[in-house]
């Protein structure tokens, strides 16, 4: 009978450490323990609902924001990177992956571009996502508005009205398409990469015995050209070229 | 007596010799050898190594090629000497090369062969063995006066290291004492090697320029003991210390007492002789533990007994005039290394490095003085200031513990100065906001919408079934605008159709109006009115709805127009123009128009209409 008891309280117990909590819970939670100064259970909280297969912006943000302050520079920036591309534009987001870029050992200076690309990257990212998505839902749905009007407009003025209005928004429409298409493109591509490892010998060819033809650092962001085996072919903002372990990298 | 004049005498012989017999003179078994004065000495005494070339003929050696002497210092040499001698007409001449050596080691060892090339030859040196005995070799007093003065000095000539603890923690004071005890007179002495300290931050403290002796009793012998050096040592890092030995290098006078022959005693020194002797301290060695763990943030290493004060020149000031705030550290302990308390000082001051003067005492038993940081600050701009609490923290280690000094909270009154008035730099007064410290933006706590990856608006269902409605709505409008064209068109084709029977509608009804005659045999004046009225009417309404024109729209000119389009005949259309004109004119002035005109303008009428429905089929 004193067995029954103690069963009881152990199944109680039990129940309640279970984590019956809906992710928002679980959100502020992992934000709670950031608050206290507890970073590494902050990490592993975020990284938790990362690993049940939602995302949003903010988490990745915050949990990259939680691998800075655990000190672990290569993760603040890939999780800061895979926030920037889903919210671009975001101004906090920019001025932190900038503060973690300085914590890097190397230096790479870009290869210059032409500015148009700033100014297409501007226009890209201006809107969120799913801004985007409906903006160019928007036009058209006006396009196919303007296209009614036109064919029920029983007057010569109206139709008038109804074939500028609707060729205009067809050009927007159109124009943001590209746009949204590039920016998808954008959102889904797996050839960039962040370098994990603390150091890493970047090889002419794939292969071990290989001359080495530079040593990057963790946290330095490559592009992802090609893979052979366990290689990867990567190239860095300066335009260098080598190869490196596939498991230095993780694609961001 | 009589025998060392004979020699004299016998190598000014031979030196006049020389020159005649040069010639004569040749080299002869040249001989090179090796020796030492004694074969065993004691550490700390010295000795005399030869090296002998004899009969090297009149070139004599070169390119003397000593052994490795690292084991010894050398403490003098090479001292060269040559000698000569005719015995029997035979020459010999020999060079000795003599160093005086003393030991650095206890043990055996072998000095080994050295060279000279003499005579187009090399010679080499035997090897020599000498053993080096612990103290003193002359437990049986040998014959001659060296070994008899190292004998006399022996143990009565120490040097020991004394330290007050050997067991401290980093950062504490240790002192050192160079002692000299001596039972015999020392003449002079100099340091020949100070004590190696490595790990420790050593101080001189300061002893008397004159060597004052106090009697001491050691092992029942009464020494006099005097001060050589005096050191406080603090450790910079912690474990198992080695405060390495001193060489004094000492010349002591001695007596030889052995001799009594009277004649010996005159020609010797009276006072005796003066003989070097090297003495030589142990190594100490002193454990170091290190601090405990978590000291304060703002430790910095300083260990021993303090106290703060902070002052500032002026407690009201104005903008751009510097005010001077001293903080000054005083006590006991390691006061060199103490590093300058951090000032927190309002964003808008101006800061420079701190001045930083010492003053320390090195007299006393323990070092202790004070040290102060001068900071200069310029307030830029005015208000009541704020300098938080300056902190100093140390480690007393007669406390056992780490201990935070704070000092009052400083409140500055800063006046607008007359500089900020008008700008001395012509750039302006204007500031870049400064960034205090870089660090990341915190995060955002902000409801954020969770949701799979992969997942965007562009692919959810309703988004995608949400695409075909503009489509729908385009396809529908342009559905209904055909439709209601067909309609259009076919009400078009329903008037048409239908415009015949309204005309011949419309004509009955004239033709009824002409045939019905009144009482008075011809038509009444409004009969005859409403006959026109039904005639004009049929026409107006079978060309409108033959043409498709509104009956608003409607008017002579536009009918003619339309007709001339449809390629009437031109006869035809002048005819309906007269028709027309003549209908409105026999209804706005119906006075003389008779029954025949009426036939007439039926007749015309008909005609007309027969005709256009022929072209306007």
């Amino acid at each position: 009978m004193t067995m029954r008891p103690i069963l009881l309280l152990l199944i109680l117990t039990a129940a309640r450490e279970l984590p019956a909590q809906t992710p928002e819970q679980q959100l502020r939670q992992a934000n709670q323990l950031y608050q206290q100064g507890k970073f590494p259970q902050a990490r592993e909280a975020y990284g938790a609902i990362l690993k049940s297969g939602l995302e949003s912006p903010e988490l990745l943000y915050n949990l990259g924001n939680a691998c800075y302050k655990c000190g672990s520079i290569p993760a603040a920036i890939l999780n800061y990177e895979r926030a920037r591309r889903l919210l671009p534009g975001d101004d906090d987001l920019r001025h932190n992956l900038q503060i973690a870029s300085m914590m890097i050992t190397d230096r790479i200076e870009p290869a210059p571009r032409l500015f148009v690309w700033d100014y297409w990257d501007g226009i890209k990212n201006w809107f969120s996502l799913s801004g985007l998505t409906l903006t160019v839902y928007l036009f058209y749905a006006l396009v196919a508005v303007m296209a009614s009007m036109f064919f029920l407009a029983r007057t010569y003025a109206l139709r008038k009205i109804a074939v500028l209005a609707g060729s205009g928004s067809f050009v927007l429409f159109l124009f943001l398409l590209v746009v949204l298409i590039a920016r998808l493109g954008d959102v889904t591509r797996t050839d960039e990469g962040v370098v994990m490892s603390q150091i890493v010998t970047v090889k002419n060819s794939p292969d071990a015995k290989s001359s080495d033809a530079f040593v990057l650092h963790g946290g330095v962001k490559v592009q992802l050209i090609d893979s052979v085996g366990g290689w990867s072919k990567v190239r860095i903002a300066d335009g260098k070229v080598g190869w490196l372990e596939a498991s230095a990298v993780e694609v961001i | 007596m009589t025998d060392e004049v004979g020699k004299v005498k016998t190598t000014m012989i031979a030196l006049c010799a020389i020159a005649l017999m040069s010639a004569v003179a040749c080299a002869q078994n040249a001989q090179f050898q090796a020796g030492v004065d004694r074969t065993q000495v004691g550490s700390g005494e010295q000795f005399t190594l030869q090296f002998t070339l004899t009969n090297a003929g009149t070139g004599g050696g070169k390119n003397l090629q000593l052994p490795d002497l690292g084991k010894f210092h050398i403490m003098s040499g090479p001292n060269q000497s040559s000698s000569m001698q005719i015995i029997n007409g035979a020459v010999s001449s020999s060079v000795t090369y003599s160093y005086i050596l003393q030991p650095k080691e206890v043990g055996k060892f072998t000095i080994g062969s050295a060279s000279i090339d003499a005579g187009g030859a090399t010679l080499k040196s035997a090897p020599v063995g000498i053993e080096v005995v612990k103290g003193s070799a002359r437990a049986k007093p040998q014959a001659g006066g060296q070994d008899d003065a190292a004998a006399q000095i022996g143990d009565n000539l120490l040097l020991k290291a004394t330290v007050d603890r050997t067991h401290i923690v980093q950062g504490e004071q240790v002192n050192i004492v160079f002692k000299i005890y001596t039972r015999v007179s020392i003449a002079s002495y100099a340091v020949e090697k100070n004590p190696t300290m490595t790990g420790f931050w050593g101080e001189d403290v300061e002893t008397p320029k004159n060597i004052q002796t106090n009697p001491e009793t050691v092992n029942g012998k009464q020494f006099r003991v005097g001060i050589i050096k005096r050191m406080a040592l603090f450790p910079t890092q912690s474990g198992s210390l080695e405060i390495g030995p001193m060489e004094v290098q000492t010349t002591v006078q001695v007596q030889d007492r052995r001799s009594t022959d009277p004649f010996d005693s005159f020609f010797r020194d009276p006072f005796g002789r003066q003989v070097n002797y090297m003495v030589r301290s142990e190594a100490v060695k002193i454990r170091v533990d290190p601090l405990p763990p978590d000291p304060p943030s703002d430790f910095k290493g300083a260990v021993g007994q303090f106290a703060m004060s902070t002052t500032v020149d002026k407690k009201t000031t104005r903008t751009n005039e510097p005010i001077d705030l001293k903080v000054t550290v005083s006590g006991t302990g390691n006061i060199k290394l103490i590093e300058s308390p951090a000032v927190e000082l309002p964003a808008d001051f101006e800061q420079y490095t701190p001045k930083v003067s010492d003053n320390i005492n090195r007299t006393g038993d323990r070092i202790s003085g004070s040290k102060t940081f001068e900071y200069l600050l310029i307030p830029r701009y005015p208000g009541l200031k704020v300098i938080k609490p300056v902190t100093f923290s140390y480690y007393d280690p007669a406390k056992r513990e780490y201990v935070r000094l704070h000092s009052p909270q400083i409140e500055l009154n800063v006046e607008q100065g007359a500089a900020a008035v008008t700008p001395l730099i012509s750039g302006g007064s204007q500031e870049d906001v400064r960034l205090l410290s870089q660090d990341i933006r915190f995060i955002k706590l902000g409801e954020s919408g969770l949701s799979g990856r992969g997942e965007h608006l562009h692919t959810s269902g309703v988004f995608i079934a949400m695409l075909l409605l503009p489509l729908v709505c385009a396809g529908g409008a342009l559905v209904y605008a055909r439709q209601r064209q067909a309609v259009m068109l076919d009400q078009a084709g329903y008037r048409n159709r239908r415009a015949i029977k309204v005309a011949r509608k419309g004509l009955k009804q004239a033709e009824y109006l002409l045939k019905e005659k009144g009482s008075s045999g011809a038509p009444a004046g409004n009969q005859r009115l409403r006959f026109y009225g039904e005639i004009s009417k049929a026409l107006w309404k079978y060309l409108g709805d033959k043409l498709t024109i509104p009956q608003s729209a409607f008017s002579i000119e536009g009918a003619v127009a339309e007709l001339g389009r449809r390629e009437a005949p031109p006869d035809l259309v002048t005819s309906l123009k007269a028709l027309l004109e003549t209908c409105d004119l026999a209804r706005f002035a119906p006075t003389s128009l008779d029954l025949t005109v009426m036939q007439r303008t039926y007749d015309e009428a008909q005609r007309i209409i027969v005709a256009l429905e022929r072209i306007l089929r």
